[in-house]
């Protein structure tokens, strides 16, 4: 009985073996998986080293646990800068020198706008971790995927927040001349507008030093609400010369850039940023999924901070999720990953990850826009606050929208 | 507030009337100081300022008396075309904040002066360098990043608690020792004929100093945005008590004049600083030996060398001073904004459009260059109706006043026809 029982364990292991072997012999190993993230300026630099950070833990789970049908899974990480021309020049090379499978991560929108039409021609199916812009999946193209919620659904709770400011008659908002910038002041806009509330828009380049001239405008607007579309540090100068000038978070209703996430770095940069609002992606971290937990604390640890940003678990998500693509594929046929996307059951740190809509179902069949196209469609979406000097994001208040609510906001004209 | 002209009609046939006067003052007035054997080196500028200001009756005055075209004549037709301008544009847009907030335009005018007075305190270090060297160095805004990037490290991470004055010494310092090094180092083969383009060289080597400085920080420092505290706070003062509205009032970390004009604390400690370096460096350059040296060595090398004026040495001194006084300027702005490896690219393209725009190797043309710079951006940011490119086009506002120098007096405001430096000539 034992003898038999130890053969067939034998059998079913060299089989296994074989069949790994198999495997790994038709690809060409290491399986390289391409990572773009800013880190460099003008490029949100605070979100690209999140992001690189959070993508090589991704890199060392799978290897962990055994890689990709095989092969061990390299990470190519490519330096987008934020600059749509250095994006093209970067995805051209990750595809054609390096020899990516699929690529991952992109943090600005202007950066997944200018790439994805790379990618998409060469056949090579990218999951997009953090850019906003409706377009990037809006165009059905093929290959392209997006974990991160779109620039319309994110302006919706922006809008729709500032509206429940007592009082509001009228808000400024400072935005970047970026495809991220641009359409979420005009979404902001527009549902201000319908909820009665006057907006004037500024516009900066990226990565703006200096806003003392700005800031005395809006100062003569009167504003009761400033939001800030400005990412990386440009909205931390922002932020605290217009504290400096008395219209800041502690003098009037103040939504600041994604970027003060990273709390370390936003009370450094910006000391006088209490009672800022942020928008963050995905839930508060005592909702986090058990994958979430676990790359949380791994993270805080390899990092040292003491919360993880909502675009560093997106970039681990991108990764992850086209490791397991291309195990389900079996092969690392551009095509093949695309049909493995469009079916897959992803569990992330952001929670379940799936696309309902693409080349098995268009989202008009639904009457949905073209932007549902390979979208995830559940990113939670919050505003919290800063309600303390010095806290930490993730201790930090969820005051919107009412089922993620943890605490009323402070506003601070009252 | 709109987000156009009311009248742009107005504004616009004012504009075009100008440019129309402007041009054929420039082509008329070159021609009849040809023609009569004048110089002709104002000719163009005068006669197009003259134009603009007063069209038909500036032209015409100048044609028929042909007078010597001084300075005077520049500043008296620039302020009447500036007014001109303004005047148009408060009929064109009356309920415009430049035109009808009068506590705007003063707080507009404030901080056009003191961020002019920091620009052209970092445009000073290049044309310093230039003026003596010959070359222009690439690398100024990395000395302008290092100044920053080593006060928040002294005084926030190397020695936490010690004073920012001990911070910003440290930081010139070693600005100052790493300029004399690099240009004993790596600019001496200029100066010795060996080499066939010594400007190119020049400026290729601190093309290679700017990104080695730039990587190195990163490498070592990171990329993310770190910001120094602010220096001293303010006092608190209400000047004087009884007065309505207060003259001065200040807060830890603003100062607030006749209760309309607001500075925030680390520009006005900033501003006031560059003004105080900038009153000891023309000490040093008109008061003493060194001083007097190298004012000698830019107007020429050779008579300063027979002179007795060791001309490399100054050129060691030049190019650590230079370097010294942008690393001054990041110093103190790092209390006002985040500091990155990369902060130094936009000051430095702006100290080249000072430098070109004042003149290549003149020092007050610099720090006046400066100033306009900063006034002009104040006044384009915060009076362009649409808030929507207001600030959107920051950086073109510089470029489009130098573009308009260039093409009517190509060696700027205060430019020497020949200006001197190094230029491989040999020491």
């Amino acid at each position: 009985m034992n003898t038999r029982v130890s053969r067939r364990i034998l059998l079913a292991t060299a089989g296994t073996l074989a069949m790994t072997a198999g495997a790994a012999l038709a690809q060409d190993c290491p399986i390289r998986i391409g990572a773009l993230a800013p880190l460099s300026a003008p490029g949100t630099v605070v979100g690209g080293e999140a992001m690189r950070d959070a993508m090589m833990i991704a890199e060392a789970d799978i290897n962990a646990a055994g890689g990709i049908l095989g092969c061990e899974m390299e990470l190519v990480i490519g330096d987008s800068e934020g600059l749509p021309e250095r994006a093209t020049a970067v995805m051209e090379r990750l595809i054609t020198q390096d020899g990516v499978v699929a690529v991952g991560g992109g943090y600005h929108s202007s950066v997944g706008v200018a790439s994805k039409d790379v990618a998409d021609a060469r056949g090579i199916p990218v999951v997009f971790a953090e850019t906003w812009n409706d377009t990037i999946t809006g165009d059905k193209q093929k290959y392209i995927f997006r974990i991160a919620p779109l620039s319309s659904w994110t302006s919706n709770i922006i809008w729709e927040f500032a509206l429940t400011v007592p009082g509001i008659d009228k808000a400024v908002i400072l935005t970047e001349n970026t495809d991220y910038g641009i359409p979420a002041s005009q979404e902001t806009q527009k549902g201000l507008e319908a909820g009665g509330v006057a907006s004037t828009i500024f516009s900066v380049d990226i990565g703006t030093q200096d806003y003392a001239g700005i800031v005395e405008r809006i100062k003569a607007e009167d504003p009761d609400m400033i939001i800030t579309l400005v990412t990386g540090e440009a909205a931390f100068n922002f932020t605290q010369q217009a504290a400096d000038a008395g219209i800041g978070p502690l003098d009037v209703p103040f939504i600041t850039g994604q970027d003060a996430l990273e709390s370390g770095t936003y009370w450094t940069n910006v000391p006088d940023g209490q009672y800022a609002f942020i928008q963050r992606i995905g839930v508060p971290e005592s909702q986090f999924t058990e994958k979430g937990k676990a790359f949380a604390a791994v993270y805080k640890e390899k990092t040292g901070k003491s919360d993880v940003e909502s675009y560093a678990m997106e970039a681990y998500d991108s990764i992850a999720i086209l490791a397991q693509a291309i195990e389900e594929a079996g092969s690392t046929d551009g095509d093949a990953i695309v049909t493995a996307l469009e079916n897959i059951s992803h569990e992330g740190t952001l929670g379940r990850i799936y696309f309902d809509y693409g080349l098995k179902k268009d989202p008009s069949a639904d009457g949905k826009g073209d932007e549902w196209w390979h979208q995830w469609p559940d990113p939670a979406i919050t505003m919290i606050q800063y309600q303390e000097e010095g806290q930490a994001s993730t201790d930090a208040a969820i005051v919107f929208p009412e089922a993620y609510k943890t605490a009323d906001p402070v506003w601070v004209t009252e | 507030m709109g987000d156009k002209l009311d009248t742009p009609a107005i504004f616009w046939g004012v504009i075009l009337w100008m440019v129309a006067w402007g041009v054929l003052g420039s082509i008329a007035l070159r021609r009849r100081y040809f023609a009569r054997d004048l110089d002709t080196s104002n000719a163009s500028f005068v006669g197009a300022l003259s134009g603009a200001a007063l069209g038909p009756v500036g032209v015409g005055l100048l044609w028929a008396r042909t007078p010597a075209l001084t300075g005077r004549f520049v500043a008296v037709f620039g302020v009447i075309a500036v007014v001109l301008i303004a005047a148009a544009f408060a009929f064109a847009d009356p309920d415009n904040n430049c035109v009808a907030n009068g506590s705007f335009v003063a707080s507009q005018i404030t901080n056009g002066l003191i961020i002019g007075i920091i620009y052209g305190f970092m445009a000073l270090g290049l044309t310093l360098i230039f003026s003596i060297l010959g070359v222009v160095s690439f690398a100024h805004g990395e000395f302008y990043m290092i100044g920053g990037m080593l006060v928040y490290y002294i005084t926030a991470v190397w020695f936490p608690g010690i004073s920012p004055l001990a911070g910003v010494l440290g930081a010139c310092f070693v600005a100052f020792c790493l300029g004399a090094v690099f240009e004993r180092l790596m600019l001496t083969p200029m100066y010795s004929g060996k080499i066939d383009r010594p400007v190119e060289y020049g400026i290729l080597a601190t093309f290679g100093l700017a990104f080695t400085l730039q990587y190195f920080v990163q490498a070592v420092h990171g990329a993310s945005p770190v910001k120094a505290s602010r220096f001293v706070d303010f006092p608190r003062i209400r000047w004087p008590e009884d007065a309505d509205p207060l003259w001065i009032k200040t807060s830890r970390g603003n100062l607030t004049l006749f209760e309309t004009v607001s500075i925030s604390n680390p520009r006005f400690i900033a501003a006031i600083t560059c003004i105080l370096v900038l009153l000891a460096l023309l000490y040093l350059l008109h008061r003493t030996w060194t001083g007097k040296a190298l004012r000698a060595v830019s107007q020429d090398r050779d008579a300063a060398a027979i002179a007795g004026i060791d001309p490399n040495r100054m050129n060691m001194l030049a190019f650590a001073l230079g370097g010294m006084i942008a690393a001054l300027a990041g110093a103190l702005l790092v209390q006002a904004f985040s500091w990155l490896p990369q902060v130094g690219a936009i000051p430095a393209m702006r100290s080249f459009v000072i430098v070109v725009l004042g003149g290549l190797g003149s020092l007050p043309g610099a720090f006046l260059g400066g100033i306009l710079v900063g006034f002009v951006e104040a006044a384009g940011t915060g009076c362009i109706p649409d808030a929507q490119k207001a600030a959107s086009y920051i950086p073109a506002y510089g470029m489009i006043v130098l573009t308009l120098t260039l093409l009517l007096r190509p060696t700027g405001l205060f430019g020497r026809r020949y200006a001197s430096g190094m230029h491989g000539q040999g020491g």
